[in-house]
């Protein structure tokens, strides 16, 4: 969603912007679980899609300058166009997608992702040489700065920065960004544990033994420390340029551009960092000289300029405008915007969530899964080319060691499988349930919502519809005294790991809190801990794998729902675009404007 | 004259201070909370309650409303963000800027807009109203009424999409509307709103086309015009002299109130265009729940009517005589 909005959910921000439809050729966007399946029969025959493949680079890797992409020009200026402007410009404050895409032209972080080629990531070091040295079992993390990285006043960045700015997101007005390290670092509640480097307070457990330096020693083993701190949130800021609250209308850059001007809402426009070294930076292509940037085009206004390609549209491209429903068909069906297209599945995760307290049978939640019209509701929301049929809680796009499997019969039979789930009602305690079904009160939902009543009601399961507004539809399914047994739900993986997923969505049931099913599982819990803190890496995430499956199976907390397929174009002479499978948005990294 | 004015600026502060007083309470009637949109996505009560101390919320609503309202004259300091001076029209949290601020950028887009059209749509609206009464019945009349009568059933949302295909994207007839200062580029300022004031006056000129006919063949048939007539003056001297005058009062009244409510914010026009004014603006302040944005976006829009209902009952007076006698 999304609207944008600024959501505090970056998740439904982004489904609702997702909401407006999306399509891929054939297949494209489903998941590899489920090759030319759930509907994708009728589409036509096109190449599967390929989650990208996430690993961890070396020191090498982490040497700059950037790949390019094939036929890369430097030089010109890029125009992009979308709805809203960027929430947040201070990296404490960065959660969203868009403003962490945009962190990307005027920040940097001590890791992040580089493009190998096409569908191809390394986790490498941004500012620091590696991605990251842990010791003590994955307690301590250590960082080394790269030679020649500088501020864009062309001060050297130090790890005393780089101190500073993880001290500062504990600060009473940083509220939006991301809190693992910081909470890694002290406790749960890591605003009271401490409170920000303003007072004059440090943290003893982040050292800076020298200007290069920097270790982390964390409270327990995070072998994956290295993808938290690629999070745009974990960013560095001058510690002698910070401004608090002001930082983030007027950010200082360390990556390849600096706001040259910004009309809030209106306009944007970046120049170049004269202090930024392409060659210190394994990320970043930084191709064009000017980005320009306009906001206040609605979807359907973005896409007809792109169809019709005209004058300086040409140059134009977007980072997050999907193809709306009513564009679609056209936009696909024109041959000549084939090398103009870009398509990829959303890295989200959906979910239809049972309330626990109140579905406490799990043969009735199992029943529900067989009759789910994933087939019905794709269909609803625009096909096989704007909804892939995902069957696992893990999103293939941000799950390394990604492991398909199929509990409930979703790709042999997408439309609901009405007999077998009769069949666990009659074995149940109620073969009559009555479920309350709440919606967000969005157009798109009427018709999913519709599609569901009719398929469960086959089943012989009452559905009582329950919508809610849009505004307050977050807060009312996520009171742990709700009156509802099923709604809709989402959350996206913060790293390429079940990490940022499961102890999230079946972390602590709170009000306000994510874990929408309530699920309260010591067993669960436990292997969450131990998943958590192992450091293997490697195992860890096959262990998050198998915990998905396994939680299917004897619990059965969810539906696991549709997923949507982004549809994006660009002008004819930008090259470059493509969008990061990560984050759902066209990165900026490879953009060029071609002569 | 001057006793009047100042008595109509005094009521309409008051009418001001009352519609600013409703919609600030009205706001928090609705149950969405802005303090959970400034809250990260892992968004725990205690980081939710200090986004509600950071943006005010914590405050009982009455104080947030004396505070709102003295900082139009006094001017207000927003804790870490600096001072707003006066007038202040709150701080927004979403756009990270004075309101004020944002609204003196956006306000010069819809009176552009507001403007272009206006004239647009007053000039040929009259023109046909009098030309189709000066030849009523005939087909110059009949084209003009049928017309009118499309243009008024039309909807700015399909005539501006419809426009923007034909004459944008496939004909390449006119530029991307776009709102560029006229100080800094004149042809590109009236370029970039050519389209969007064409549009928006198909709309509008219906409704002026028709009023000017009706009360123009009225006026034509009063006693005042027939003496005129009798008395061997022209039948150009008539119209303009007397008939169009006295036709002149109800067009003076509904154009005020078309002003009022452009230059508060034409919402579809500038959705339809992508032209970043006053109505987008408060589009997407109700969205965002960024209640300082909406407050003084309405304050804007309520300005705005208030100020061309007095316009219009002092332009009464220059137009008909007997409302200065009296």
């Amino acid at each position: 969603m999304n609207h944008r909005k600024r959501s505090a959910l970056a998740v439904a921000a982004a489904a609702s912007l997702a909401l407006v439809g999306a399509c891929a050729p054939g297949n494209a966007g489903a998941p590899s679980s489920a090759p030319a399946s759930a509907g994708a029969s009728s589409a036509p025959a096109a190449e599967a899609y390929k989650p990208p493949t996430i690993t961890l680079g070396t020191a090498e890797d982490s040497k700059g300058p950037a790949i390019p992409p094939e036929g890369v020009v430097k030089g010109g200026t890029v125009t992009m166009i979308d709805r809203d402007d960027f929430a947040h410009f201070d990296p404490a404050q960065i959660y969203v997608n868009t403003d962490a895409n945009f962190g990307l032209l005027i920040s940097r972080g001590l890791t992040g992702y580089k493009r190998i080629a096409k569908g191809d990531y390394k986790l490498v070091g941004d500012l620091a040489t590696d991605a990251g040295t842990p010791s003590d079992g994955g307690k301590t993390w250590t960082f080394t700065l790269k030679d020649g990285v500088k501020w864009q006043d062309g001060s050297p960045i130090t790890s005393a920065d780089v101190k500073w700015s993880v001290e500062r997101m504990f600060a009473p007005f940083v509220t939006f960004g991301p809190n693992y390290i910081q909470t890694w670092l002290t406790s749960e509640d890591y605003k009271k544990a401490y409170p920000g480097p303003y007072g004059g307070k440090e943290l003893d457990n982040i050292e800076t033994p020298d200007d290069k330096t920097v270790v982390f020693k964390f409270n327990s083993p995070h072998a994956d420390a290295n993808y938290a701190f690629a999070m745009a949130g974990y960013n560095i800021v001058p510690k002698a340029k910070d401004t608090k609250e002001k930082y983030d209308k007027e950010p200082v850059s360390s990556g390849p551009y600096i706001i040259k001007s910004h009309v809030v809402d209106k306009s944007l426009e970046l120049a170049r960092n004269p202090n930024w070294d392409a060659a210190t930076d394994p990320i970043r292509g930084a191709y064009p000289d000017v980005w320009k940037m306009e906001f206040g085009q609605e979807a359907t206004q973005v896409t007809d300029r792109f169809v019709a390609d005209s004058g300086p549209d040409q140059t134009a491209f977007t980072f997050y405008s999907n193809t709306p429903a009513e564009r679609l068909q056209q936009v696909l069906g024109d041959a000549s915007l084939a090398d103009r297209r870009m398509i990829s599945p959303s890295p989200y995760g959906n979910y239809y969530y049972f309330n626990l307290d109140r579905v406490k049978d799990q043969k009735i939640r199992q029943a529900i899964n067989y009759a789910w019209p994933a087939k019905q509701i794709q269909q609803a929301l625009g096909g096989p080319q704007a909804v892939a049929l995902p069957t696992t809680i893990l999103n293939e796009n941000t799950t390394v060691g990604y492991k398909p499997y199929d509990l409930f019969g979703k790709t042999a039979k997408p439309e609901g499988d009405i007999e077998k789930a009769k069949q666990l009602l009659a074995e149940s305690s109620n073969p009559h349930p009555t479920i309350v079904y709440a919606y967000n009160n969005l157009p798109t939902q009427e018709p999913v919502t519709l599609v569901i009543k009719n398929a469960l009601e086959k089943a012989g399961i009452k559905v009582v519809a329950k919508s809610l507004d849009r505004k307050t539809y977050y807060d009312s399914i996520s009171q742990t005294k709700n009156e509802f047994d099923l709604y809709w739900g989402g959350w996206g993986a913060d790293w390429p790991s079940g990490s940022t997923v499961m102890p999230i969505i079946f972390g602590p049931v709170s009000d306000g809190g994510q874990n929408m099913s309530h699920l309260n599982d010591p067993t669960v819990k436990a292997e969450m801990k131990k998943i958590s803190e192992n450091p293997d890496i490697n195992a860890a995430n096959e262990a998050w794998m198998n915990l998905d499956k396994q939680i299917q199976e004897t619990i059965t907390p969810l539906v696991v729902a549709e997923n949507r397929i982004g549809t994006f174009l660009h002008g004819s002479k930008v090259g470059g675009a493509e969008i990061d499978p990560q984050q759902w948005i066209v990165s900026p990294n490879t953009i060029f404007v071609k002569q | 004259m001057l006793r009047f004015l100042t008595r109509r600026v005094i009521g309409a502060a008051v009418i001001l201070v009352i519609i600013s007083g409703v919609t600030f309470f009205l706001f928090f009637v609705i149950p969405a909370d802005p303090a959970r949109l400034a809250c990260g996505k892992v968004c725990p009560p205690e980081t939710l309650a200090q986004a509600r101390h950071n943006l005010g919320l914590d405050q009982p609503v009455v104080v947030q409303f004396v505070s709102w309202l003295g900082g139009i004259f006094f001017g207000r300091n927003f804790e870490g963000l600096g001072t707003c001076p006066a007038p202040c029209l709150g701080y927004s949290f979403v756009n990270r800027a004075p309101v004020f601020e944002t609204i003196i950028d956006r306000l010069p887009v819809t009176i552009a807009l507001t403007i272009g059209a206006s004239v647009i749509f007053l000039t040929f609206g009259v023109a046909t109203g009098i030309l189709a009464a000066l030849r009523q019945g005939k087909p110059l009349d009949k084209i003009a009424s049928i017309s009118s009568l499309v243009g008024a059933s039309m909807q700015i949302y399909f005539v501006g999409t419809l426009a923007m295909y034909f004459f944008v994207y496939q004909a390449h007839i006119f530029p991307q509307p776009k709102y560029i200062p006229i100080t800094e580029d004149p042809l590109g300022w009236f370029g970039g709103l050519l389209l969007p004031w064409i549009v928006l006056a198909i709309i509008f000129t219906a409704n002026y086309t028709r009023m000017t006919r009706s009360t123009m063949v009225e006026n034509l048939a009063e006693d005042y015009v027939r003496t005129a007539r009798a008395k061997g003056m022209s039948g150009r001297s008539v119209v303009l002299r007397f008939a169009l005058r006295g036709t002149l009062t109800p067009i003076v009244t509904i154009f005020g109130v078309d002003l009022g409510q452009l230059i508060g914010g034409a919402i579809i026009t500038e959705t339809t265009f992508g032209l970043q004014g006053i109505g987008r603006l408060s589009v997407r302040a109700v969205d965002n729940s960024d209640l300082p944005t909406l407050m003084a976006t309405v304050l804007v829009a309520a300005g705005a009517i208030v100020v061309m209902n007095i316009v219009v009952d002092a332009l009464y007076a220059v137009i008909d005589p007997r409302v200065r006698l009296s």
